[in-house]
């Protein structure tokens, strides 16, 4: 009896409370992959279930767009690269939610990548080719790949021949492995990811550098979202590990979980940002559409 | 081997073949045309295909190309690809390619091969000169390949301009591969109906042409019974059509219907003839027979009232010795011409060389030279009719020639005939008895029977020859018997 009655108020409490508020609109990028539309459904129906408010996601098709919905106010959380995350704005719009734990830690890897067959070997091959970008936000698609080049005196005007952004880690691998370009910039945990569900991709590519570790992309949420949806939003978010359904979402995410850590977790990008940002002031101004 | 002489072949053979082979070529050129006209309606199809495919990536590109979005213009290429054959299933996007106004690859179905921001090398001539083409045009244009094969393509080049700037050129070429396969089916299907119309036209053909020429044969069948000489149990050609062949058969109906007729009056008249003939003969015989019988029946009318006048004894003996003798000889040369008419058999030629002994026999003491020339073969086997002839004609010019006549008889062979002249230098005859010559018992001699001329006359005729009379008054008499003989070897 007290079991439906349990039922009864997990039911019927979201409905009353959902009523007169707003979803609440919550922006992916690149950093996942957003093609699994059905899977998006799921996991915006459990977080609805679970916060008792109609959970939206919104895709854009650059990291500046979803940083720019942030600013506008059009949306209240999202998940994006460390590298958006750790440049200063004025005023600063954006707080950091929560981290994404991969396997056992909230650290991830940029891949240089080339197609299996090519003879390059080192970074420094891949000189007068043709690179894939995957987002001028991206830190292992963009701000890792520049820093090698920085390191070194180059620039990627000079260093490549030619070069080209596809807003996306996925499409990224995909203009890889069909040898439009000779090698590209890579989220690991995309890569890896793609490795379990679309292999044909991945296995015409090669790694031939790996980044040392960087901070996960983090969720952030707009400064000005009332405390108590940003906290039930992280406790949502941190206690997926602990229901099935949530796990079940999670094992389809390739993550472990979502986690609380300091912002100091993306020390490390920041100082690549800053010495690339005074390196090539330019970049900093790159047009994104 | 007169088979595969076509001049030996029947008119209902030539005729079904010709029939034939006119469907035949009728046929395979519709069917020709037919495919023509498919494949190039086919390949018009996809060139508009193809340059609609073109226009699409055109009008989605100018941004990508100004921003150098390689990615998205590669995207663009590929999505235009795979949309296209997973739509219709049908045309295979060979390749395609976004070039620059300097023929820098902007993107290309193939980037592995065509790298991007490199200039577009074409791999042989033919390539050259599309490129050279496509990179030159301004207008929307669609360039074609390889002809009736499976390598063919139907290329559609659109170029790309943004504000009216020229800024590079699509090229999207579609394989004829599938449409190959499609014409193949199809070209099946027109060569199994040409064929099915050949051979039904072939069987009509050959179905007319036999009707056509059956009345023909029948016809080719009647004449040929015409110079057999049979003409009465002809059947006549049964008239299916009223054409012009139809038509030759009622003629040829009427006509030997006509000989036919014709051929039973001649039988009627030569019928009544050789009765004429036979009562002439009848009464020739009685005739001369009852002349010496008439003075033999006095003679021994006579002798039975004076049985002992020896004196009319001698001199009636003889008398009646001499008419019996006449009439044996009228007998005898009624018998042996009759009996030599109905014989068929063969003598060799020496028999007649064997005449020139007998001749010289009857001529006796009397001053007659004989020139005798034989230019046969010496196997040669003739009719001995022939015997017959030559000894009549040999006796009856002895017999008329006076002291210090000449006789000379030749024979030789002319192609299939046998030809023998005896010619003598006699009194000639009179052109007033010519016409009487070869009459039964017509004879200028005073013992004459009449009969050795007309036996002659009836010999030759029973070998179908023909004997010719030359002769002057005082000049002398030339016969000339010209008789058919089956050259024979003696065995």
């Amino acid at each position: 009896m007290r079991l439906i009655c349990l039922l009864l108020l997990f039911w019927t409490t979201p409905i009353h409370a959902s009523k007169p508020e707003p979803p609440i609109r919550f922006g992916l990028t690149a950093v996942v992959v957003t093609e699994n539309l059905r899977f998006l459904d799921q996991w915006s129906q459990y977080l609805s279930h679970k916060m008792g408010r109609k959970i939206e996601f919104v895709l854009r098709k650059s990291y500046q767009d979803v940083i720019d919905l942030l600013d506008s106010g059009g949306i209240e959380f999202a998940w994006i690269c460390g590298y958006p995350y750790v440049q200063t704005r004025e005023p600063e719009s954006l707080q950091l939610l929560t981290v994404p734990i991969y396997r056992g830690a909230p650290r991830y890897h940029s891949y240089i990548i080339v197609h299996h067959s090519s003879p390059y070997k080192h970074f420094s091959d891949l000189k007068g080719k043709i690179f894939a970008f995957s987002d001028p936000d991206s830190n292992s698609g963009f701000l890792y790949p520049l820093n090698l080049m920085t390191e070194k005196g180059d620039k990627p005007e000079s260093f490549f021949r030619q070069t080209f952004f596809t807003f996306n880690h996925a499409e990224t691998v995909q203009a890889v492995s069909e040898q439009v370009a000779d090698g590209g910039a890579v989220d690991s945990y995309i890569w890896e990811y793609l490795a379990i569900f679309r292999p044909e991709i991945t296995e015409k590519t090669r790694i031939i550098k790996t980044s040392p570790s960087f901070g996960f992309p983090p969720i952030v949420s707009r400064k000005g979202v009332n405390d108590s949806t940003v906290s039930l939003m992280k406790r949502t978010l941190e206690n997926m590990d602990e229901d099935s359904a949530g796990k079940v979402l999670l094992d389809r995410l390739k993550l472990d979980g979502f986690g609380h850590f300091s912002d100091s977790l993306f020390n490390e990008i920041r100082a690549m940002a800053h010495k690339t940002q005074r390196a090539n002031p330019i970049y900093s101004m790159l047009p994104t559409d | 081997m007169p088979i595969l002489s076509p001049k030996s072949w029947s008119l209902a053979v030539k005729l079904s073949l010709t029939i034939t082979a006119v469907v035949t070529a009728v046929g395979f050129m519709i069917g020709a045309v037919i495919m023509a006209q498919d494949w190039k309606r086919f390949q018009d199809e996809l060139g508009a295909k193809a340059l609609l495919l073109s226009e699409f990536v055109a009008i989605t590109t100018p941004k990508a190309m100004l921003r150098k979005d390689y990615w998205q213009l590669h995207l663009s290429l590929k999505n235009m690809a795979s949309r296209r054959s997973d739509k219709t299933g049908g045309h295979e996007v060979i390749t395609a390619m976004i070039l620059d106004t300097e023929g820098k690859v902007l993107a290309h179905l193939h980037p592995a091969e065509n790298k991007i921001d490199l200039p577009f090398s074409p791999e042989n001539k033919i390539e050259e000169k599309l490129f050279q083409q496509a990179m030159s045009t301004r207008s929307t244009i669609v360039l074609s390949s390889g002809g009736f094969s499976k390598s063919g393509f139907q290329e559609g080049v659109v170029p790309i301009f943004s504000d009216q700037k020229y800024m590079g050129v699509v090229r999207v070429r579609l394989s004829v591969a599938q449409l190959y396969e499609k014409a193949k089916d199809s070209a099946l299907i027109v060569l199994a109906l040409v064929f099915c119309f050949v051979i039904l036209g072939s069987g009509l053909g050959t179905i007319v042409s036999r009707r056509m020429v059956k009345p023909l044969a029948a016809v080719t069948q009647g004449l040929e019974a015409v110079g057999r000489g049979e003409m009465t149990d002809f059947t006549p050609i049964p008239i299916n059509e009223r054409d012009e062949i139809g038509h030759l058969s009622v003629t040829f109906n009427q006509i030997m219907a006509e000989l036919a007729e014709k051929k039973m009056l001649e039988e009627e008249i030569a019928m009544s003839e050789k009765l004429v003939a036979l009562g002439r003969i009848t009464a020739g015989v009685a005739h001369e027979v009852n002349n010496p019988l008439a003075g033999l029946l006095n003679c021994i009318d006579t002798l039975r009232k004076h049985p002992d006048d020896k004196k009319l004894i001698d001199r009636y003996l003889p008398v009646i010795d001499q008419g019996l003798h006449r009439i044996k000889d009228i007998v005898h040369s009624l018998l042996v011409g009759l009996k030599i008419e109905e014989s068929h058999e063969t003598v060799s030629i020496q028999h007649i060389d064997k005449l020139h002994d007998l001749i010289t026999a009857e001529i006796g003491e009397r001053n007659i030279d004989v020139i005798w020339e034989n230019r046969t073969n010496r196997d040669l086997h003739i009719p001995g009719k022939i015997e017959q002839i030559v000894c009549n004609l040999l006796k009856n010019a002895v017999e008329i020639l006076p002291e210090g006549g000449k006789v000379a008889f030749c024979m030789y062979q002319d192609g299939s005939h046998l030809v023998i002249e005896v010619s003598d230098n006699g009194p000639g005859i009179p052109s007033n008895i010519r016409n009487q010559l070869f009459d039964p018992f017509f004879t200028t001699k005073t013992n004459g029977t009449g009969l050795g001329l007309w036996v002659v006359y009836r010999l030759v005729q029973s070998m179908e020859g023909i004997i010719e009379v030359m002769s002057d008054e005082d000049q002398g008499a030339t016969f000339h018997v010209s008789v058919p003989v089956i050259t024979m070897k003696a065995a």
